[in-house]
């Protein structure tokens, strides 16, 4: 399978979506799309496996992935935004199929997915966290914990696309350098681009003898022009009709 | 015995055949504890001063459906995790038993940072979550059993001191609420409280036992519906809490009063006062010069009922 091409696609539909539904965090999911694609269709997540995606907001990623994978059912996908009765939100909760966590608020994730690996020795748990929820002491706590007792069966990706809401992350309070602030924790470390779906796999595939962290850089609103980069792009925003049809057109012609 | 002894005792001793049990902690000791993380150091998770992973840690296990309980000092496991607790256990609905030592000014030589007299109020507004408070280790014995037996998400208050039984008259089962005292009438006065608070209750109810009915409420969350029937059918009633007065026991009881049209009683309500208390002179001196005392509430008594 082209991942790559299938990020794109599930980045087309999502772009239809978030038009239709009128809210909700395109930038934050367009950033994130190559890693749950290649996550769910590279083949890394088996049934025992979790997958938590702790930028809650970003949780609509999942779930043409999870429809394609029968595991949301087309109708919930087809009711949302259009007033009919559905499973889904904007942000994900343990109610919708598939998803295993109630996530919204950030800095959870890593805790819950150390408790998750911990009672699953056999399962995998990938969380999903933003470079923002690096400012959340309880993920340092979480960081520690994994680190310490060296829980090997989870990968932490933490998405860097530079921004937050009110703009680049080196200008409201500087987080850079994270790799060199988690270069003291016995973790093993691999960067990526984000939005390259080889590179993804590769680190996926090394193997790993410390907990796995991948650096995924990335860029906001990644696939259209109208957002890339755009903090204000965070939320869905009132878009013209115009807009519409570029972002349409730039879409296409990557996936056509 | 200290409650937390008295409690960890019967989970470690349910750990002998049940391995599906962890017992976390955020640094946070007791001598039973000592015991269980040497005899079972895979099932106690060591979380680090680090309340809030605590709980995010302790809803991932029990998303995986293991027996969970979370134990530290309790300002900290409740205030400072309280968002965690919200959006893991509450809102997932987890069967996590936050344990929670030192209620009221049990800490009453560490001053304000170490009490904790608002975690009622903060807790009680917590969706899907019980909370008990004991007064005395055979309160902590049966509710660990009770527990272990069928987990539920709750808030388990501790005192921090060994406390001695309770003079109980009248156990209302599954770890509701226990009376001083016989039946409930018109002529007599409910005097309500919980753990340290019932101690003092049950002092008032010795010398005015024909007048008193002392109540120890050990879950107040969910209020206990018996109960609510005893405040219709009461002469009157007082509640003393050990916390400050927003949101203490005493609104949980007009609450409930209130559902039962019963607010046409005389209802008073003692607490600590809306200040924090940097003076010392320990537990006993504070509570007695803020009004938390036998003394106080025998006045309270004579001056209203």
């Amino acid at each position: 399978m082209d991942l790559q091409r299938k990020a794109n696609l599930y980045r087309k539909e999502l772009f239809e979506k978030f038009v239709e539904v009128k809210q909700g965090h395109p930038g934050s999911a367009f950033s994130m799309l190559e890693i749950v694609t290649t996550l769910y269709h590279g083949g890394y997540v088996d049934f025992e496996d979790k997958v938590l995606i702790s930028k809650g907001h970003a949780t609509v990623a999942l779930y043409p992935i999870l429809r394609d994978l029968n595991i949301i059912p087309q109708e919930d996908w087809n009711n949302w935004g259009k007033g009919k009765p559905t499973c889904l939100r904007v942000f994900g909760n343990i109610s919708i199929p598939g998803i295993d966590m109630t996530s919204g608020s950030l800095g959870h994730g890593i805790g819950v997915g150390a408790g998750m690996a911990i009672a699953d020795p056999n399962g995998h748990v990938h969380v999903v966290i933003s470079e923002g929820e690096l400012y959340e002491g309880s993920t340092w706590e979480a960081l520690l914990f994994v680190a310490h007792r060296q829980i090997k069966n989870m990968t932490i990706f933490i998405d860097i696309n530079n921004l937050i809401i009110l703009g680049k992350t080196d200008d409201c309070l500087m987080l850079n350098s994270i790799r060199e602030k988690l270069s003291g924790f016995p973790f093993d470390i691999f960067s990526v681009d984000g939005h390259n779906t080889n590179e993804i796999m590769n680190a996926l595939d090394e193997t790993a003898y410390q907990p796995k962290i991948i650096l995924c850089h990335t860029v906001k609103g990644k696939g259209f022009s109208l957002m890339e980069n755009k903090p204000e792009w965070h939320y869905m925003q009132a878009i013209t009709e115009e807009e519409i049809e570029q972002c349409r057109k730039e879409i296409n012609d990557v996936t056509a | 015995m200290l409650q937390r002894d008295a409690f960890i005792e019967e989970v470690k001793k349910r750990l002998e055949t049940d391995k599906d049990i962890y017992f976390l902690s955020a640094d946070f000791g007791a001598a039973a504890l000592d015991i269980l993380r040497e005899r079972y150091p895979d099932n106690f998770i060591h979380c680090g001063i680090s309340e809030q992973a605590m709980i995010d840690i302790a809803t991932g296990l029990a998303l995986q459906g293991k027996k969970v309980f979370c134990y530290a000092m309790a300002p900290f496991i409740s205030l400072r995790a309280i968002e965690q607790i919200k959006c893991g256990p509450s809102m997932m609905n987890l069967p996590i038993a936050i344990l929670s030592v030192g209620i009221g000014i049990g800490y009453a030589d560490a001053g304000p940072t170490h009490y904790i007299t608002e975690d009622f109020a903060c807790m009680r507004s917590i969706l899907n979550l019980n909370i008990y408070t004991l007064a005395d280790a055979s309160s902590a014995k049966r509710l660990a059993n009770k527990l272990l037996d069928k987990p539920e998400l709750c808030y388990v208050r501790f005192d921090r001191h060994e406390q001695p039984e309770l003079p109980v008259t009248n156990f209302i089962t599954d770890n509701l609420y226990r009376l001083m005292g016989d039946t409930v009438t018109k002529n007599k006065i409910l005097v309500i409280g919980s753990g340290k608070m019932s101690q003092i209750i049950a002092d008032v109810y010795k010398e005015k036992s024909d007048k008193v009915i002392g109540v120890d409420l050990i879950r107040a969350k969910p209020f206990p519906d018996t109960l609510k029937i005893l405040l219709d059918e009461c002469g009157g009633v007082v509640v003393v809490d050990e916390q400050t007065p927003a949101g203490s026991l005493g609104a949980a009881v007009l609450e409930a009063m209130a559902e039962k049209n019963s607010l046409s009683k005389k209802v008073k309500v003692l607490t600590l006062p809306e200040e924090y208390l940097f003076e010392n002179g320990g537990r006993e001196y504070l509570l007695k010069k803020h009004g938390l005392s036998k003394e106080n509430i025998l006045k309270t008594l004579n001056d209203n009922f």
